[in-house]
């Protein structure tokens, strides 16, 4: 069954998809090995809430700038094999001010999925869209654009899911009210 | 002379054959379509957003009403996903007990996802009737052991909540006894039925090499041709102690998914003969000591990280993406719907069929509208 | 590409002959059909074995019988003896609740203003409870367990929001719905209300009804006759009263009893969960202590009696057997104690 390390991945886009791979985040405690090697911060938080603030962006996974996705994504069906787009996630991360997307995909002969993310921040949330070529990307990006307002470029038809189309505001966000937002009256509310 | 003009016609939001809430908003020329546009959202009930307030264990009973057919299979995803996270490990004979609920579950829900689809078609009630009577036996099961028929809140992470009641394997003994007559006579009512072969035959095809890309999974990828299950691909629990095999469509139409899930009954069926097998000398209790007290479930704060449970089941592969950081809370919960993204093929699926057509390729994909809204 | 499995294969499935027949495909289905049709003539399904048969139960004639573990809505419990409720308002189930539609306040001591374990109000909202049983698993005094009861459609909303009078069960009653898992629970549980009665003082934490008997343990000479029956004085407005009509036997018995009393006690109009407060200022209600055997005596106001101890069940009402059972030893039980 093919199964792809985090390591492998990010060794083989640097490999094939040279500036792919986004740069390493710059922090106090940890040296960057410069810009051309980029390596992703270990999970090295302690586990209770006393230590210090959670580092909610450490990750293993490969971050890729978010210009290169549709380049990603085709390299990862087409020379990786991973042909199936299992899930496409949205994390909110309000602190650090980024909209993570989470791309997963499957290698239909088995195996772990294989994740790739993106940053963008907050208040120019855009990824180029990949459902032009990737057809089941379409219902997934209409929901994170839905729900957590990213926009993407190239779409055929990107309008909300579940929300109704004149409705303002991204539900998911966490700095949207969650209770008492402008479309719910005062009597309303039990 | 005559001009034609399309037309735009909405099936829905109340409607029998809908599956639920949904809204297609149908463009058509005479009787044949040219554009379907799904409108979701009508039983949005924003459980993405109550899982980030509720606890990990206050989430497991609203995973319940997800797919709220297959209650077990949602609480098993969540399960799988959190002890990921957390790292907890269940004892084998709790793996056991899991594995016969899924299983059962996969029994019920393709009964009855045959039984409306047949229905759909126009067998009216007959089938209906076959497919729900099986279902009510299992569902009697569901209460003995959870409590409740459909909302069964039965998987607590590591195991599940209680062990099987004495009175459970005697009338599990019983079922089994009468599913193989059931099988096969469910089969035989419809499955040469003329009607039904001119209904499904070459209707609604996914050709396999559009499938994945589709990014559909369960019983709809299989029926195109492809191998994938999660059971045997990413096998959790104890799937990869058990024998069954993946039965695969040839040309990916209604009849193939049909034929499909009949076949998926049977090797359900011999997973569960498996288990009650086995289920006798299986080690360990009913949930990991760790966190047998509900008190230790309700204050679990898994370490701060990531991480993705996927299960297979009846509708496709459920995934649960959960974000910790570190507190009894999780920072972000998502849920992969199989229906959701099952559904994104039905507006190329139905294009060049008839109206009525598109009730039987929406039946034939399985949805529920629990999960595609969430 | 094929697909290699450990332990088992894919397999395409056979999609049959080609659709050249004429009706054969339809006789076959038609042939299970006419085959279930004759073999439901009269033959009940008795084990899920069969799958001929009439699978159909002829509800509310019949009726299923629901096993132990069967979840419906939560109930509160009390002992039988003393009339001591096991809650002792420690907030674990209203912490826990997803829906959050529990809400209690503790009692406290009307001498030292401290807190007991004891509740002195506690309301569920029945109409948004989930059903999920999270309340019962994480109780640590085996307080609050899951009715069987499912028989409660009503067209009057507000009933659907019980208070405590209304959620009192004694244990008996739990034991009889679910003896196995009151088995598990007993000892622990009354050991934890030994100690915790220890720290009630008064009739702080004695279910309402229970208040005035005469028949009672220690404190009985202290406690006022009539301070709590204002409690389920039945007003149009109270639950008690409005969900009258699927109230359980017993429960009307106690209710009928409680009503008799008044007539000759005297009602102030408090709602029930002002009365455990009512109860800790102490007030000594003016009733006669004469009221007080009146209304034990089983034959004033109660529709049964020790030789018609099925009177007052309506006679359309159709219970399996172990039920009646139920019901007759819960009311010469309530009989006994009443003499």
């Amino acid at each position: 069954m093919p199964s792809m390390s985090t390591e492998e991945l990010k060794e083989r886009l640097i490999r094939d998809l040279p500036g792919a791979l986004a740069p390493a985040r710059a922090r106090a405690e940890h040296a960057n090995n410069g810009g051309s090697a980029p390596k992703a911060d270990p999970l090295a938080k302690p586990k209770k809430g006393e230590e210090g603030p959670v580092d909610l962006l450490a990750t293993k996974d490969a971050i890729v700038l978010a210009e290169r996705i549709p380049d990603v994504a085709r390299y990862v069906r087409d020379t990786l094999g991973y042909t199936l787009l299992t899930d496409l996630t949205a994390v909110d991360y309000l602190a650090d001010g980024v909209i993570e997307l989470i791309y997963r995909f499957v290698h239909l002969e088995g195996g772990p999925t294989l994740a790739i993310k993106t940053r963008v921040p907050r208040d120019r949330a855009v990824v180029p869209s990949i459902t032009p070529f990737w057809p089941g990307a379409d219902l997934q990006e209409r929901e994170a654009f839905d729900m957590y307002g990213v926009d993407f470029p190239g779409h055929p038809n990107l309008v909300r899911v579940y929300m109704w189309d004149e409705f303002e505001g991204f539900p998911m966000r966490k700095d949207f009210p969650k209770q008492g937002d402008k479309y719910i009256d005062e009597e309303d509310e039990a | 002379m005559l001009k034609t003009q399309e037309l735009q016609i909405n099936i829905g939001p109340q409607h029998p054959s809908t599956h639920g809430v949904f809204r297609l908003i149908v463009t058509v020329d005479g009787e044949t379509i040219i554009d379907l546009k799904p409108v979701f959202g009508y039983l949005h009930r924003n459980h993405e957003q109550l899982g980030e307030v509720s606890t990990y264990i206050q989430s497991m009973p609203f995973t319940d009403r997800l797919d709220y057919f297959n209650s077990m299979a949602n609480n098993f995803g969540l399960s799988i996903a959190v002890e990921k996270l957390a790292g907890i490990e269940v004892p084998q004979r709790a793996n056991y007990i899991r594995v016969l609920m899924a299983e059962l579950t996969r029994i019920l829900n393709h009964a009855t996802a045959v039984a409306f689809m047949i229905n759909d078609m126009g067998a009216w009630q007959t089938p209906l009737a076959y497919g729900m009577r099986e279902r009510e036996k299992i569902l009697d099961l569901f209460e003995m052991a959870s409590g409740a028929r459909m909302m069964c809140n039965y998987f607590r992470f590591g195991g599940v909540v209680r062990d099987l009641p004495p009175e459970f394997m005697p009338q599990l003994h019983d079922l089994m006894r009468g599913l193989p007559t059931f099988f096969d006579e469910f089969e035989r009512l419809l499955r040469e039925n003329e009607i039904l072969m001119l209904r499904s035959e070459g209707v609604g095809i996914l050709p396999k090499e559009l499938a994945a890309s589709y990014s559909v999974t369960g019983p709809v990828l299989r029926a195109s041709g492809i191998a994938y299950d999660v059971r045997k691909a990413e096998p959790y629990s104890v799937y990869d102690e058990l024998d069954f095999d993946v039965p695969i469509g040839s040309v990916g139409d209604v009849y193939d998914r049909f034929l499909i899930r009949i076949e998926e009954m049977r090797q359900s069926y011999k997973i569960v003969q498996q288990v009650i097998e086995r289920l006798p000398d299986t080690t360990g209790g009913h949930i990991n000591p760790s966190m047998a007290n509900i008190g230790k479930q309700k204050a679990l704060r898994p370490p701060a990280g990531d991480a993705y449970g996927r299960v297979e089941t009846p509708k496709g592969e459920l995934g649960f993406y959960l974000v910790s950081d570190g507190s009894t809370r999780p920072y972000r919960y998502k849920v992969r719907a199989p229906s959701f993204i099952n559904l994104t093929p039905l507006g190329d699926m139905c294009r060049g069929h008839k109206v009525a057509d598109v009730v039987v390729i929406l039946g034939s994909i399985d949805i529920v509208m629990g999960e595609v809204d969430r | 590409m094929t697909v290699e499995f450990a332990r088992g294969k894919s397999y395409v499935v056979d999609r049959g002959k080609p659709k050249t027949r004429a009706g054969q495909g339809m006789l076959g289905g038609l042939d299970v059909v006419i085959r279930h049709f004759f073999g439901a003539f009269g033959k009940k399904i008795e084990t899920q074995a069969d799958t001929t048969g009439v699978f159909t139960v002829q509800y509310p004639e019949e009726r299923l019988e629901l096993p132990q573990a069967f979840r419906n809505f939560p109930i509160l419990l009390y002992d039988d003896a003393t009339g001591h409720e096991l809650c002792t308002s420690c907030f674990q189930c209203e912490r826990i609740c997803p829906p959050q539609v529990i809400h209690m306040s503790q009692a406290t001591d009307p001498a030292t203003g401290k807190a007991i374990p004891a509740v002195s109000e506690f309301i569920i909202e029945y109409d948004a409870c989930m059903s999920c049983g999270l309340c019962a698993e994480v109780c640590p005094f085996d307080a609050i367990k899951m009715d069987h009861e499912f028989e409660l459609a009503t067209s009057d909303h507000p009933s659907m929001t019980v208070d405590k009078a209304g959620l009192n069960r004694p244990i008996s009653y739990y034991q009889a719905i679910a003896p196995r898992f009151w088995e598990e629970a007993k000892d622990s549980a009354l050991k934890k209300l030994q100690g915790n009665m220890k720290r009630r003082s008064g009739n702080i934490g004695i279910t309402p009804s229970f208040i005035g008997k005469a028949k009672q343990a220690a404190p009985a000479a202290a406690k006022p006759a009539s301070a709590a029956t204002p409690a389920a004085a039945a007003k149009p407005a109270t639950p008690v009263a409005a969900v009258g009509k699927n109230m359980s036997e017993e429960k009307l018995a106690r209710l009928a009893a409680i009503r008799a009393a008044n007539a000759g006690g005297a009602p102030a109009a408090v709602a029930a969960p002002v009365a455990a407060s009512e109860v800790d200022d102490g007030a000594e209600a003016a009733a006669p202590v004469s009221a007080a055997p009146t209304r034990t005596a089983p034959s004033t106001g109660l529709p049964f009696s020790a030789d018609n101890i099925l009177g007052g069940v309506p006679a359309n009402t159709a219970m399996v057997e172990d039920k009646v059972e139920r019901l007759k030893s819960i009311r010469s039980g309530n009989l006994a104690k009443g003499e």
